[in-house]
């Protein structure tokens, strides 16, 4: 089981960290060393906490082909999420699941190997969803290219897919291919007040199933608001917000933008603390948890996906422990993506998982049967009978 | 005691059935070109049954195919000669819809069309929309990745299932993902979505569900030309709208159509499309405007917009029935199903029309232009000896087409039997190999869906062309 509170060296104080500058190189590194583990600019440390060598890809940056008529981009796996972020938006265009942790520097092949998808998630479909096709390094140093760079394809397995989460431990990501969106017109951003977490759930699963079709629906349980925001024509914006104004008369506060939680909650800034778990969950379980963490000294929680995802922001590792307890105890399960320390907390049959299935083992030995890359630092994630 | 004779004692004799008589109406499905004999149909009626029957072909080393309603257009559900055939339809329960968390829980024998009208009081709806949707199953949907006009905003089968429960070829129960939208660890249920039935069988499936859109606001519009009717789906992505679906048709294929359905589309029209917005109310109104002066600028010669929904729904008529309805224009034909960059359509169907007139086989075409994703519709005479074959020459040079322009030989119909040579033209050889591995892993003895997806020797011999008895029927139509 693992030990939340335990603490490694920094990995980047004992082991080499190669920068190749080519795909060649990138190879050559993956090939010659007998364990590896790629990395971007680190920006979730608890992820890549290994003994194998890390392999860094940011030196392979850069966006290789984009039309925007054909709502595609291919990246090399260093590029930088603003890069990416920053092209889209001249013409017009986005990643709708509001890139996590763009700013602090994040890769696309780093966003994809950590499966982080932001609040706007909730509409159109997270980072799995908007990846098309993965260029990678087997751990036999062969090269794999999956899925496909159209916006339609049902040929072959989708092992993109398989990698999104997968920390790495399945190749080296080098080129990826995205499907992207155009951004809406316009967005506005609303709060509504709400004296309990109950009452903050129910108003989440109003919204989330309304003809105002939202962009994204989040919770900051203290101070108690639902946020909202909405895409599209300003005017139409306007209409819907002053629905939603009239239906909850007082209680509705029309947030600037500037002003607005979306690019904290991005880069997962949540106060003054240095670790953050991504727990999935569902909106029962959301709300226990904001209950039971309540007056919790040094955590803060924000959930986003109208309560099926809570993001649980501690400071130093004291509390660990005792969260460890609590999602075991909710049967939920944690990733840590900021802080220093293993990376798995909770449950091992959180979200359907267990120890003892065949099928986690089997994949990640057809996926690298040289076993280059590290295990899964995780108990069994997929449950077995 | 023969070993089929154990299997045969997990079920009634009525759900058990070894008469040749009852396995006809098992022999193919919605690629009639294929055929094949099943040594026993099973029809389970719980999940329990499935994984029981699982695990006696795992012991005895006997391929097996899960069947939905025998909808595939790839031969993706045809028997396996000697294997057994396991026929979900009665594995039809819906289990949950959750209006608050906007989940669905089902089994894989449910219909599309049936989640839908389940979660309607809600105010919910499950989005991915085949052709085929008031018959096909979500268990084959999710097999194939399924997809429907509806794609270009809303994504695919693979987009809508969170979750699934399934029993792997080895007889193994395993559980994937769960009832958040979100999950941590690599995304085993995005691997198994579009696996084609070669992993094992979902028994439980779990389905994200979305708001049911408040307005539509449909738009039919006849072209004098393809190139223009291509033109227009451009100027529409660039303007920075996202409709959820741009459909068109070409002439042939709107003249069968009409003889079918008689679903009223401009006369003469060398091309139509179909777009559609949907949302707010408010947002409608907006964008609709947007969409007016977009099309008009794109000088079409008809345009006529949907007064309500059954006029919504007698526009999408047309569509939906016209690749049936080419039954009506030639008695047999192959439905193709590839991609192309979205912005290389042009040039593709002027490719197909030179490749079509080469070999003198007439070819319509009906294509979710959003996505690029084209449905060349390659008719001919199965009764004429050669046809058959020509027309699968024909068919070839369309998926190299494909290849070659960048694109995948399939869109949304998934390799099935039909494409399975086209798998390693698409693919090379490192990632053939490693997907092979992967289907190890999970069927170590390749029992399930054997002779599916991936190049192999079990092809069972080609034998009649032509209409599903369900198109036929006018029960069922393809994408």
């Amino acid at each position: 089981m693992n030990e939340p509170s335990e603490t490694r060296p920094n990995p980047s104080e004992d082991q080499t960290l190669d920068t190749p500058e080519s795909l060649e190189q990138l190879r050559d590194a993956v090939q010659s060393s007998p364990r590896v583990l790629a990395v971007g600019q680190r920006t979730k440390p608890p992820l890549s906490e290994t003994d194998a060598t890390l392999v860094c890809t940011r030196r392979l940056s850069g966006i290789t082909e984009y039309e925007p008529s054909e709502f595609t981009f291919t990246a090399l796996a260093g590029t930088p999420l603003t890069e990416i972020t920053d092209t889209l938006a001249q013409r017009g265009q986005y990643l709708p699941f509001d890139p996590v942790l763009a700013g602090a520097g994040s890769t696309l092949g780093g966003a994809v190997g950590a499966g982080l998808s932001g609040s706007g998630r909730f509409r159109y479909g997270g980072i799995r969803d908007f990846l098309l096709g993965a260029k990678f390094i087997s751990g036999e140093g062969e090269w794999i290219e999956a899925g496909g760079k159209v916006v339609k394809n049902a040929a072959g397995f989708d092992i993109p897919k398989l990698l999104v989460g997968s920390l790495g431990r399945y190749g080296v990501m080098a080129e990826l291919t995205f499907k992207v969106f155009p951004q809406p017109v316009a967005q506005l951003s609303l709060g509504i007040k709400c004296s309990t977490h109950e009452l903050a759930r129910q108003r989440m699963a109003r919204v989330a199933k309304s003809r105002w079709e939202l962009f994204a629906i989040d919770y900051q349980p203290d101070p108690g608001i639902v946020h909202l925001r909405l895409g599209g024509p300003p005017q139409a914006n306007d209409q819907i917000a002053e629905e939603i104004q009239t239906e909850w008369s007082g209680e509705v506060t029309n947030i600037p933008l500037s002003e607005s939680i979306w690019a904290k909650t991005s880069e997962l800034n949540f106060g003054p603390h240095d670790t953050v778990l991504k727990v999935p969950t569902t909106g029962p379980k959301m709300q226990q948890l904001c209950e039971t963490l309540e007056s919790a000294e040094g955590v803060t929680l924000h959930a986003s996906l109208a309560g099926q995802l809570v993001w649980i922001a501690v400071s130093g590792n004291t509390r660990l422990r005792s969260i460890d307890t609590l999602l075991q105890s909710l049967g939920l399960s944690g990733l840590m993506v900021r802080g220093n320390g293993t990376c798995w907390l909770g449950s091992e049959n959180g979200a359907g998982m267990a120890i003892g299935s065949q099928m986690q083992r089997a994949i990640k030995q057809a996926m690298d049967p040289t076993a280059k890359f590290p295990e899964l630092p995780f108990p069994e994630l997929i449950a077995s009978q | 005691m023969e070993p089929l004779d154990s299997l045969a004692s997990i079920y009634p004799e009525s759900r058990f059935s070894r008469d040749a008589a009852f396995q006809a109406a098992f022999e193919s499905d919605g690629l009639t070109v294929f055929r094949a004999k099943p040594r026993a149909v099973v029809i389970p009626e719980s999940a329990e049954e499935v994984i029981q029957t699982i695990r006696w072909c795992h012991e005895h080393a006997v391929p097996f195919v899960a069947r939905g309603s025998g909808t595939s257009l790839s031969g993706g559900s045809l028997p396996v000669a000697d294997g057994i055939v396991i026929a979900l339809n009665r594995l039809n329960r819906i289990l949950k819809i959750d209006p608050v968390e906007r989940i669905a829980v089902v089994e894989p024998g449910v219909v599309n069309q049936h989640v839908s009208d389940a979660a309607a009081s809600e105010g919910l709806y499950y989005a991915p929309d085949p052709s085929s949707q008031s018959i096909c199953t979500i268990g084959g949907n999710l097999a194939f990745n399924s997809g429907g006009a509806h794609c270009l905003k809303y994504g695919m089968t693979s987009n809508h299932v969170i979750g699934c429960k399934a029993v792997l070829a080895t007889g193994e129960v395993v559980t994937m993902g769960g009832e958040s939208l979100e999950t941590v660890g690599p995304d085993f249920t995005g691997l198994f979505v579009g696996s084609e039935g070669l992993f094992g069988v979902a028994i439980e499936i779990t389905l994200r569900l979305l708001p049911k859109p408040e307005q539509f606001h449909t738009v039919l519009v006849g072209y004098d030309s393809l190139q223009a009717a291509g033109d227009a789906v451009s100027a529409v992505i660039d303007s920075g709208l996202l409709p959820g679906a741009l459909e068109i048709m070409d002439a042939l294929s709107i003249e069968a159509a009409e003889a079918a359905v008689a679903c009223g589309y401009p006369p003469g029209a060398a091309a139509v499309l179909i777009v559609e917005l949907e949302g707010p109310r408010e947002k409608i109104e907006q964008e609709r405007q947007q969409l007016d002066e977009i099309l008009t600028s794109t000088e079409p010669f008809a345009q006529r917009v949907a007064v309500d929904e059954a006029d919504r729904l007698f526009i999408w008529k047309g569509r939906k029935s016209a690749f049936s309805a080419v039954g009506r224009l030639s008695p047999d034909f192959l439905v193709q199903d590839g991609v192309v960059p979205r912005s290389r359509l042009g040039e593709a169907l002027v490719r197909i029309q030179q490749l079509s007139a080469e070999a003198n086989i007439r070819v319509a075409n009906v294509f979710h232009a959003g996505d690029g994703n084209l449905h060349p519709l390659i008719m001919f005479d199965g009764s004429q000896p050669g046809a058959l074959h020509r027309a699968e020459e024909l068919a070839a040079k369309l998926s190299r087409l494909c290849i070659e322009m960048g694109g995948s030989i399939t869109g949304e119909h998934g390799v099935g039997m039909e494409k399975r040579d086209f798998l390693p033209e698409m693919f090379d050889e490192p990632t053939i190999r490693m997907m092979h591995r992967i289907r190890e892993a999970m069927d170590p003895k390749v029992i399930a869906n054997p002779g599916k997806m991936f190049p192999g020797k079990e092809a069972p011999a080609l034998s009649k062309v032509g209409l599903h008895p369900l198109e036929k029927a006018g029960v069922i139509s393809r994408e």
